[in-house]
């Protein structure tokens, strides 16, 4: 009995010492001192610590800790506690834009409304879609972070080899003829796509024609014309054997460092990955904008970025709107999380700093940053809604069915009707 | 005659089981390839197969990520914690099951078993309510304590207990020892084989737990490897160097604990009880 | 006889208080939220609606054919496999048992982050495996984008993993198969293959029914997989019911409709293990 008198007293000790050692997170303690804690992922982490020091300056008593999380565990964790009532969350997140408005309609007492605390005023310092994606019933409950606006990533050396100049490309008819004559004198393919698990190029292209999967009223709209169009694109560039099928995001990066693709379709943010991954190439990159579908048609687009959401349910939500205001509104911020971290910022005057007018090396001495700046301005709004998640999962079926033959139109509509189905909402007519 | 044929067998037998070693292993020795060469290197035609001088890079690269150190403790102390006490637990309980008969035996075995068969997904969400009503998230209890009564765990040792002679147990009763002393001296010490085995399941499902630590655990200093390993996917800028040396990493104290415990494991894993 | 009624409960308690309260509780809790929805971030009862709309939802419907195909073809598969791995490491003139046991066990022990991220690199288009495929004089397989190609790519990657674990336990109860047995039928003549099917499988039937049932609940239940491999495309070729019920919770938001679905998971798993025993005709 007493070796197992002793085991119990260990597992108590043991416990305690546990017990002992977790942190207490009350709100502010007594010496006015305040914590915040924000959930991010990867180099946002970094550029919140920073922003946070240059915040001290004027707010000695205010601190934050960010913990990394994945980019999808931090949704897993963000559902859960949200879905538990509320318990559990940290003050700040970083939600990506296209699942802010899911989140909204899935928890509306989830998070704060940011009008209330007096965000209103910084609106005309955002590109209208970031306004729209950030707001729900014309109040904010996000501030607009990083954008991603769309570019064509392309390789110097191989549109070279092919005789072909860049400048010449205006329509996807015209990168389309360029690709047939770059993968017939390199044998490279044009652009990259994983064409069975997702869908960013018909994402933006959808962008770029002004519609998305929902209208602005919530209905389903992937049977307009021009979705169709757009998918009909693809699927031409499928049909010459212009697509390099890639295996999700590790398909992308090894298309990127093995030079098997001569443009890769993404938003700015891949400019990292670019000069993370592929160091043996530097210099031999360039960005154009995605191609129009018509002569003098839009060119702007965007894929990815993200907004910081402060929660409901965070005792310090006054002091954590203060710190994001900081940290979105204020262009000294904002160029350092684009110099440092590579985030390209939404907030229009931070334009006006020098690394936009900067001639990249990597990029064969193209300034690439004005390129994109100078796109914001036209990007429309994406209508994602609370079913983007739902509405991703059918394009995609609908951009492999197009893969494995089937006529865009045919396979469009019958996502958009398995769409009406699983979510309940209208589907528009055309 | 006779000897050709022992010779053909030996080396069609060699020959599969060579195979068989190669393709167990390739992923282990890729990923340790990866963890010794640069970010893009994974990506490579043709593919890197040979040991890059990259690795000290990676590790200083992952440690200022995640912080080695801090992870590995955490891993340690949690999954030895929570097999330590798991194993105990669950032998007491497998006892009684095995060399007991009481009301509401069959039916409470039966519960245990039946229990496995609930998708964890189901249970997070009223687990993570309990958890933050008692205060107890981020904390090391959290994850330790949810699966400490583990089923397949139990039944295991269960299937062992079974074959231990009933006669010796009343032997020692008339002996005059008490309960506690016949299965703290007598039965357990015989188990060990089964203890072995036992162990290693804990073991392995604590050490690769994945989603309960990850919704439990808030603090980065409080992370294990595998939610640590998931924080290097960011949206778009992954070090591939970095995750696999991590992987590396996570893999060798996991192998260590196997292998310390593994010329147990054979007799240990059903003891003689699933004959019949 | 001083045997005292208490004492067997004085054993179990430990794991019968944690159990209810860490196990126990939360599976009840989450058959309660079976029966409701959310409206506006609040769960609400709606009686056996989610129940009702399995039966329509054509996603959930697809889970289930997918979900039964991989364990009609995976588990025997992994099984027949293991089999014969513990046979050919149970033979008398192999050396190295030790060494060759742990190889093929350690697959097991890797983490599903980490074993992921390896095989998805290795199972792309242009990845390890193709490249050596291609070495070889084959073509290049689609692993992962093709509706035939992902469910292979699953089976393969689930049998890389858990074969060694099941040969393990089927080493385990080869020990104890009586030598005469096969002494017998050396004598007799009958050969390897002959007495692997006639003395070997039977004499481990309960051991292969032990295996079985395991598999056939982490099947039932799978999602590490097509999660990270596959991400249950192309076109939901490879959605498991395991993955819908994460996706329906945590990504659709509707923790409701996901506890119906981890129910039905319950009792075909259920329905699955009882045919299972009646088939093996264990009456145990």
């Amino acid at each position: 009995m007493k070796k197992f008198k002793i085991i119990v007293l260990m597992i108590m000790a043991l416990s305690l010492f546990v017990v002992g050692c977790s942190s207490s997170d009350e709100g502010s303690s007594e010496d006015g001192k305040v914590e915040l804690v924000a959930w991010a992922w990867n180099v946002n982490v970094g550029a919140l610590e920073d922003a946070m020091t240059m915040y001290q300056e004027e707010n000695p008593n205010i601190s934050i800790k960010v913990e990394d999380i994945g980019r999808s565990d931090v949704y897993d964790k963000l559902s859960t506690g949200l879905a538990a009532g509320g318990v559990g969350l940290p003050d700040i997140v970083l939600v990506e834009d296209d699942r802010i408005q899911s989140y909204l309609e899935a928890f509306p007492k989830g998070f704060a409304n940011l009008s209330e605390l007096g965000f209103d005023q910084h609106k005309q310092n955002f590109p209208n879609f970031k306004n729209e994606l950030a707001s729900l019933n014309d109040s904010y409950y996000a501030m607009p972070f990083d954008a991603g606006p769309g570019g064509m990533f392309y390789r110097r050396s191989i549109f070279n080899e092919a005789g072909v100049d860049v400048d010449s490309i205006e329509t996807w008819d015209d990168f389309f003829e360029a690709g047939k004559e770059i993968k017939e004198k390199t044998g490279v393919y044009a652009m990259s796509l994983d064409k069975f698990k997702d869908d960013p190029t018909f994402r933006m292209m959808l962008n770029q024609l002004g519609i998305f999967y929902f209208d602005e009223a919530g209905n389903i709209d992937l049977t307009h014309p021009k979705a169709v169009q757009a998918m009909e694109m693809i699927k031409k560039f499928g049909e010459a054997d212009l697509i390099k099928d890639v295996d999700g995001w590790n398909g992308t990066v090894s298309a990127t460092v093995d030079g098997s693709t001569a443009a890769i379709p993404f938003g700015a943010w891949y400019y990292g990955t670019i000069i993370d991954q592929a160091k043996d190439t530097a210099g031999d990159w360039g960005v154009f904008l995605l191609p129009a579908f018509e002569e003098g048609g839009n060119r702007a687009s965007n894929l990815g970025g993200s907004s910081f959401m402060v929660l409901e349910a965070s005792k310090k939500k006054q002091a954590a709107y203060e710190f994001m205001e900081f940290f979105t509104t204020e262009s000294d911020v904002q160029i350092m999380a684009m110099k440092d971290y590579g985030l390209f910022p939404s907030l229009s005057s931070a334009y006006e700093a020098d690394i936009f007018t900067e001639e990249i090396e990597f990029f064969g001495n193209q300034p690439i940053w004005k390129l994109f700046a100078d796109e914001m301005a036209d990007v429309e709004t994406p209508y994602f809604t609370k079913d983007f998640s739902i509405g991703l999962d059918e394009a995609i079926k609908a951009q492999a069915s197009v893969f494995n033959g089937e006529d865009p139109a045919t396979a469009l509509q019958e996502s958009a009707n398995r769409l009406a189905d699983r979510t309940e909402r209208e589907l528009n007519q055309y | 005659m006779k000897k050709r044929n022992v010779k053909v067998r030996k080396f069609g037998l060699y020959f599969l089981l060579l195979v068989g070693a190669l393709i167990s292993l390739f992923p282990f020795y890729w990923s340790a390839i990866g963890a010794t060469n640069e970010s893009g290197s994974m990506f490579t035609k043709p593919p890197t197969l040979i040991p890059g001088n990259q690795l000290l890079e990676n590790m200083s690269n992952l440690n200022e990520q995640i912080g080695i150190g801090r992870v590995m403790f955490n891993s340690l102390f949690i999954s030895i914690t929570y097999t330590i006490i798991a194993l105990f637990v669950c032998s007491m309980a497998s006892y009684a099951f095995a060399k007991f008969k009481f009301k509401g035996r069959d039916i409470i075995f039966t519960i245990f078993l039946l229990s496995m068969m609930v998708p964890y997904h189901a249970t997070i969400i009223p687990l993570f309510k309990m958890m933050a009503s008692w205060g107890w998230l981020n904390q090391y209890q959290a994850v330790i304590l949810p699966n400490i009564a583990y089923p397949f765990a139990i039944f295991l040792m269960r299937q062992n207990m079974l074959a231990f002679p009933t006669a010796l147990i009343e032997a020692s009763r008339i002996d005059g020892a008490s309960e506690w002393k016949i299965f703290y001296k007598v039965v357990l010490p015989s188990m060990k084989p089964a203890l072995a085995a036992t162990a290693i399941f804990l073991f392995m499902y604590q050490w690769n737990s994945f989603l309960w630590p990850l919704i439990a655990l808030s603090s980065t200093d409080m992370y294990t490897f595998p939610v640590a390993l998931s924080s290097l996917f960011g949206l778009s800028r992954i070090d591939y160097g970095q995750v696999m040396t991590g992987v590396t990493l996570a893999t060798v104290p996991i192998i260590i604990f196997f292998l310390s415990l593994q010329r147990y494991f054979i007799s240990g894993m059903l003891g003689s009880a699933l004959k019949e | 006889m001083k045997n005292k009624a208490y004492v067997p409960y004085f054993f179990i308690a430990p794991a019968v208080i944690l159990f209810s309260v860490f196990m126990l509780y939360p599976i009840l809790y989450s058959f309660v939220m079976s029966f409701q929805t959310s409206v506006g971030g609040i769960m609400e009862f709606n009686g056996i609606e989610n129940y009702k709309r399995l039966f329509s939802d054509e996603i959930f419907l697809k889970a289930l054919k997918n979900t039964f195909i991989l364990l009609i073809i995976q588990v025997p598969i992994m099984i027949f496999l293991a089999l014969v791995l513990a046979n050919l490491l149970n033979s008398s003139i192999l050396k190295f048992k030790g060494l060759f046991r742990v190889t093929f066990f350690l697959p097991a022990v890797t983490s599903l982050v980490a074993y992921s991220i390896i095989f998805s690199i290795m199972l792309m288009n242009d990845g390890v495996i193709n490249q050596v495929l291609m070495s070889l004089g084959f073509g290049a397989i689609p692993w992962l984008s093709d509706p035939f190609w992902a469910k292979a790519s699953l089976v393969l990657a689930i049998t890389w993993r858990w074969c060694g674990y099941n040969m393990i336990i089927f080493l385990a109860a080869l020990q104890n198969i009586p030598d005469q047995l096969y002494e017998a039928a050396d004598i007799d003549g009958a050969s390897r293959f002959r007495q692997f099917f006639s003395i070997t499988i039977p004499q481990l039937k309960p051991v292969i029914l032990f295996s079985a049932v395991l598999s056939t609940i982490g099947t039932l239940q799978l999602f590490d997989e097509p999660y990270t491999l596959t991400e249950g495309g192309p076109s939901d070729e490879t959605l498991t019911i395991g993955m819908y019920l994460y996706q329906t919770g945590f990504r659709y938001f509707d923790f409701g409709y996901a506890s119906t679905i981890a129910y039905v998971i319950v009792i075909l798993v259920a329905i699955m293990t009882y045919f299972q025993f009646k088939i093996a005709g264990d009456s145990e």
